[in-house]
């Protein structure tokens, strides 16, 4: 909730923001009314993914890129997917 | 030796991880849940254990682990708004001063903020004194994005900090924007990227800090901050 005070404060100061957020967090960014919001489905305290997967946080940051450039209005809320998530959902029982 | 006391409940036992006697940051959300959800949740997470120590694939105790986090956090509710600001990037992407801020307690070591007026702390003595953390004013940490990783410390009462520790990049991005930069895919980056402890007095942080926050991206013609909160 803290970022969540800071992206509404730059917001109102016309500068641009996106946060990448744990997915765990979902509930939590969509009550603040936040702009842009990328959940990613990572563990908590990991919003990048593992440490040292260097591909995995270069696409994170492209895709918060896109949706800070895509996003039209206020409460954009955007879960990011990759190959390891829907391999990790296949496995689900 | 005497046996050891066996009649701890299970409720006990589950809260226990939420800064208790087995405090355990990535499992905290457990105290969260109902007992029944906690149980079986517990239960799934040995037999996807025993599943993939048997072929090696262990994304389904990844997984296992979200669907809990995600459980316990769902009903976790504080601030409201029904509505909020917006402000349109004016320029592509790749015509940006980026910024990058973020609540996961990162600082170079040679600027320790210490926090509550304690030198050196401890990751310990930071989760001991987490509520404390709440009702401060938070400081905001200044890391120029040519720091080695090296050069850098993570300290935060409120979340578990061992793949940080390891990896300032999995909650601190600052390396992979630089190579964004170097790449061309964003213009320039302010000087320094920024942390702060997250577990803080948000009416401090709303009324006192967060004017001079804004003020410095401002004063550095920022055009967009990504923000990451752990």
């Amino acid at each position: 909730m803290s970022v969540g005070h800071v992206a509404r404060a730059l917001e109102e100061a016309k500068i641009a923001t996106v946060i990448i957020a744990v997915k765990s967090f979902e509930t939590r960014m969509r009550m603040m009314s936040l702009p842009r919001v990328l959940l990613t489905p990572q563990l908590l305290g990991r919003p990048m993914g593992s440490p040292f997967d260097e591909n995995l946080q270069i696409n994170i940051l492209n895709a918060a890129l896109q949706l800070l450039e895509k996003a039209n209005q206020n409460g954009i809320v955007q879960d990011y997917y990759n190959t390891d998530t829907i391999k990790a959902f296949t496995n689900e029982k | 030796m005497e046996r050891e006391e066996r009649t701890e409940s299970f409720e006990s036992f589950i809260k226990s991880f939420f800064y208790g006697k087995r405090s355990d940051l990535s499992f905290k959300f457990m105290s969260d849940l109902t007992l029944n959800d906690a149980s079986n949740f517990i239960q799934a997470l040995f037999k996807d254990t025993m599943d993939s120590l048997d072929d090696g694939d262990f994304s389904r105790v990844k997984q296992r682990m979200l669907q809990g986090q995600i459980q316990g956090y769902k009903e976790q509710k504080n601030f409201e708004y029904d509505k909020g600001p917006f402000h349109p990037l004016e320029k592509p992407v790749s015509e940006l001063k980026l910024s990058l801020l973020t609540s996961s307690g990162h600082f170079l070591k040679a600027f320790d903020p210490k926090p509550l007026g304690v030198e050196n702390m401890t990751q310990k003595q930071a989760e001991n004194r987490v509520f404390d953390f709440l009702k401060e004013e938070p400081q905001l940490s200044d890391i120029p994005f040519d720091s080695m990783p090296k050069d850098l410390k993570v300290r935060h009462g409120g979340y578990d900090i061992r793949a940080a520790v390891k990896d300032p990049n999995v909650s601190f991005p600052y390396q992979r924007m630089v190579e964004l930069k170097e790449q061309g895919v964003i213009k320039a980056l302010t000087s320094s990227a920024y942390s702060f402890v997250g577990a803080c007095s948000q009416k401090r942080l709303l009324k006192k800090t967060l004017p001079d926050w804004v003020k410095n991206f401002i004063d550095q013609g920022t055009d967009a901050v990504i923000l990451v909160p752990v």
